[in-house]
């Protein structure tokens, strides 16, 4: 069990050092910074001695080896731009992300185990087709146009949330969204709806067949309660770990949601970065949203070990 | 009891559902800030931004977006006021010596910062020295003065190596005056994200990616301005977002807004399209610097015959459904020394071939040429169509587009082929930086045009510290690069603004600048 959960470990810290190299050599193969930062008067002379100053003449092995090793003591470079700390940048911007986040996760638990479990539970009716059909828009309707349309209806038609930014009020000494955080969220979730409408779907039809349901069944027991009780029960299980793994990639920032509605959040952040080549920024941004992508997946892995001997003895 | 344990997921649920509610609707409609219903009355001019301000602070905002916003909370020595003249500012008075290398300032005595430090010479010589610093993005600008000195509490000297008709410009654009002793009590760091200055607004709030929210400076002095409360600046990146913004009445004023939106905006009530010419040519160069050198594109009538050969009109009415001016040169409507008698070429295909053929390629040529992608609005479509046209004269033109960080490295290393397409814009009313860059010599990092004449004629300009003069050399320059072209003159871009009705007197220069002190709302 022990070597199971230290190769994870293992495993994990790789696909992050892997991830930061690939972000850090994409970065570099396409130019440096310099010719950006300096003005367009400047001379070649002047441009050379910034490449210098700044360590972009130097090999890329090296640079990136310099990198690490800072990173490793909290010291992820600073941004040229906002000419702050990089991360410092990175975690003012998380709790605008965590929040469209949970309340967009919130929104697709809400929609697609609702959908999954009147499709699963009616197969093969009309009610099934559309449940379906909804789950496989939700997966493929493209985010960006969705926002947009959204802004129309519903900002610009109905005139029932503003079309743009993250407003808030103060509840209990906490800073919470209001409104302004539906529209955001609704576009934010659709995918996840999606994910979970069909996996839902899937989970309550296999577990009708399971045998203590029909035992359930025969043994004269009410609807309603062989659903709470026996079918939604162990349908749950499964959905844990794609809940999980949804919640880390809605966690890294959506870059076209958080930029249609101007959401002040790690995905508007790093869209700014990449289009600015504010190297340091889009690596900080990078390491921490990978951080959590992989360190949720490692979290997860460790619950399903704990509830599944299957794994645990592998 | 049993079925109470049963149901818990259910009801788990239904509080969920419940809480969730209340976090949606319970909260819709109440003041989202604790103050604000207090002060309902004080105007509010609520402006979009394109982009996020790296800072607020003239010599390090690195966008106009963030100049901008800086100008509304500093003030420089001297400033360019709305009809072109430069005027004083902080400085009350100056006088320039014969030699043109010492200008001395006679600074105003009643200003004061926002925080309540009184401003003199010592501030003005601060600015100065943190000018120099290598992270300062305008360094330039202060470099060009090679020594600053305090002759008394409330006069300064600058020292100029070489005499630089620009300087009182460079002033204008990047020197905001900041006060010595904040700076040294808060540093670098401290200063950019709280900025004090002598502006019209003073700094409020700065909300990483969300808002800056500026307020009236009551002790400004200028008699009467500023005309609103409040500032509260919102970077809104799509433009989309930004034009919805504007019609749903959550925003007043709104820029960099596309053709498209400019047509809905014209549709709408309560609001109204601002759009002029901005001073940014887009063009195509001809590379004599480095790989263009033994190309036909060496000779002058090659140069004249692809200046012939392109249906300019029409691509501005297909690509920007006409919202587009075309341009005779580098030095545009608006810019000091502009000669409308220098027309631009016309679309003459026929000539075009005619031209070739005196030159030698009566069966045109095969040549390589480069754009920037997705770096300007629509500029790949317009560079295709280039290519298109010079096609039906024989020109064979194989163009390829890069990603533009990589496109503006190897413009700087001199490694784009022979021709290339980008645009080049000026701020200070005048085309001397357009011209410096772009034909100003070895010198100039991102030049691909060598011309000696040029060259002299622009170093000409910097000499001329007299306004009229200058304006000769710019109409002579204009009518040089007529008529030997080093580039082909596409077209200068349309800006797209829009405003809520109720802004007054809101007035965007051609180089995108806006100064808010006169802005008022109804």
């Amino acid at each position: 069990m022990l070597k199971y959960l230290l190769s994870r470990m293992f495993y994990s810290v790789a696909l992050l050092f892997g991830v930061l190299f690939l972000v850090f050599m994409l970065l570099h193969i396409t130019g440096d910074p310099v010719s950006l930062m300096v003005s367009r008067h400047a001379t070649p002379a002047e441009i050379e001695a910034l490449r210098q100053e700044l360590g972009f003449d130097r090999p890329l092995l090296v640079q990136f080896a310099e990198f690490v090793k800072n990173a490793l003591q909290g010291d992820f470079g600073r941004s040229f731009r906002y000419r702050q700390p990089a991360m410092d940048l990175v975690v003012q911007r998380i709790p605008a992300t965590i929040e469209l986040a949970s309340v967009a996760l919130f929104m697709a638990i809400l929609m697609g185990v609702t959908i999954g479990i009147l499709g699963g539970s009616n197969p093969n009716t009309a009610l099934d087709s559309i449940a379906r059909g909804l789950g496989l828009l939700g997966q493929t309707i493209p985010t960006f146009w969705l926002g947009l349309i959204l802004i129309i209806i519903f900002s610009l038609n109905l005139g029932w949330f503003p079309a743009y930014g993250r407003e808030t009020f103060k509840f209990i000494g906490l800073t919470l969204p209001n409104k302004s955080i539906i529209l955001p969220a609704f576009a934010l979730s659709l995918f996840t709806t999606g994910q979970l409408a069909r996996f839902t779907r899937s989970a309550v039809l296999e577990v009708m067949n399971e045998e203590y349901v029909t035992t359930a069944r025969s043994k004269g027991l009410k609807k309603m309660r062989i659903y709470s009780r026996y079918i939604l029960k162990n349908s749950a299980i499964p959905l844990i770990s794609i809940i999980g793994v949804q919640f880390s990639y809605l966690l890294s920032g959506s870059i076209y949601i958080e930029t249609i509605f101007s959401w002040p959040g790690l995905g508007n952040l790093l869209a700014e970065a990449v289009s600015t080549r504010d190297f340091f920024l889009v690596q900080a941004t990078a390491f921490f949203t990978s951080f959590v992508v992989i360190g949720l997946h490692l979290v997860t892995d460790i619950i399903y070990m704990l509830v599944d001997p299957r794994i645990r003895y592998r | 009891m049993k079925n109470i344990k049963g149901n818990a997921l259910f009801i788990a649920f239904l509080v969920l559902l419940v809480l969730g509610m209340m976090l949606f609707t319970g909260c819709a409609g109440e003041p989202d800030e604790a103050g604000e219903e207090e002060v309902a009355s004080e105007s509010v001019l609520r402006v979009a931004l394109t982009t996020n301000p790296n800072t607020i602070e003239p010599a390090t905002g690195d966008t106009r977006t963030a100049s901008n916003v800086a100008w509304s909370i500093f003030n420089s020595l001297v400033w360019l006021n709305d009809e072109g003249v430069i005027v004083p500012s902080l400085a009350e008075d100056w006088t320039v010596s014969d030699d043109g290398l010492v200008y001395t300032f006679k600074l105003r005595e009643d200003i004061v910062f926002h925080n309540g430090y009184a401003f003199s010479a010592d501030d003005v010589v601060f600015t100065w020295e943190r000018g120099q610093g290598s992270d300062i993005t305008y360094r330039e600008d202060f470099l060009a003065v090679a020594q600053m000195n305090k002759i008394d509490e409330y006069t300064v000297e600058a020292v100029l190596d070489t005499p630089n008709a620009m300087l009182l410009l460079q002033m204008n654009e990047h020197w905001g005056i900041m006060s010595k002793q904040y700076h040294e009590e808060v540093g670098e760091e401290g200063y950019l994200q709280a900025p004090v200055g002598t502006g019209p607004f003073k700094f409020v709030e700065w909300r990483a990616g969300d808002r800056i929210v500026l307020e009236a400076f009551e002790d400004y002095f200028e008699e009467g301005y500023p005309k609103v409360d409040r500032i509260e600046y919102r970077p809104i990146p799509d433009s989309s977002t930004r034009f919805a913004a504007l019609v749903n009445d959550d925003i007043d004023i709104v820029s960099g807004l596309g053709p498209e939106q400019a047509d809905s905006v014209q549709a709408e009530e309560g609001v109204t399209l601002v759009t002029y010419p901005l001073d940014r040519v887009f063009y195509i160069t001809f590379n004599n610097m480095s790989t263009g050198i033994g190309t036909p594109i060496e000779d002058k009538l090659v140069r004249q015959a692809m200046s012939y050969a392109i249906d300019y009109q029409t691509i501005i009415d297909r690509i920007f459904d006409g919202y587009a001016e075309r341009t005779a040169g580098f030095i545009v409507s608006g810019n000091l020394g502009y000669d409308p008698s220098v027309e631009p070429y016309p679309y003459d295909p026929d000539r075009a071939k005619e031209l070739l053929a005196e030159a030698g390629y009566p069966d045109g040529f095969s040549i390589e040429m480069a754009g920037p992608s997705e770096t300007y609005i629509n500029f790949e479509q317009v560079l295709q169509a280039v290519v298109g046209y010079w096609g039906e004269v024989g020109i064979d033109v194989d163009l390829q587009f890069m990603e533009s960080g990589m496109f503006w490295t190897l413009q700087a290393n001199r490694e784009l082929p022979p021709l290339f397409g980008d645009s080049w814009s000026s701020s200070m009313g005048e085309a001397y930086p357009r011209l410096l860059g772009s034909v100003g010599g070895e010198d100039a990092s991102y030049a691909a045009w060598l011309d000696p004449v040029l060259v002299d004629l622009v170093k000409e300009i910097q000499l001329s510290a007299d306004q009229f003069d200058r304006a000769d050399v710019y109409t002579e320059i204009l009518r040089y690069m007529h008529e030997d072209p080093p580039f082909i003159y596409l077209y200068q871009p349309t800006a797209f603004e829009a405003i809520n009705n109720r802004v007054k007197d809101y007035n965007p220069r051609v180089s995108e600048q806006y100064y808010l002190k006169g802005v008022s709302v109804e």
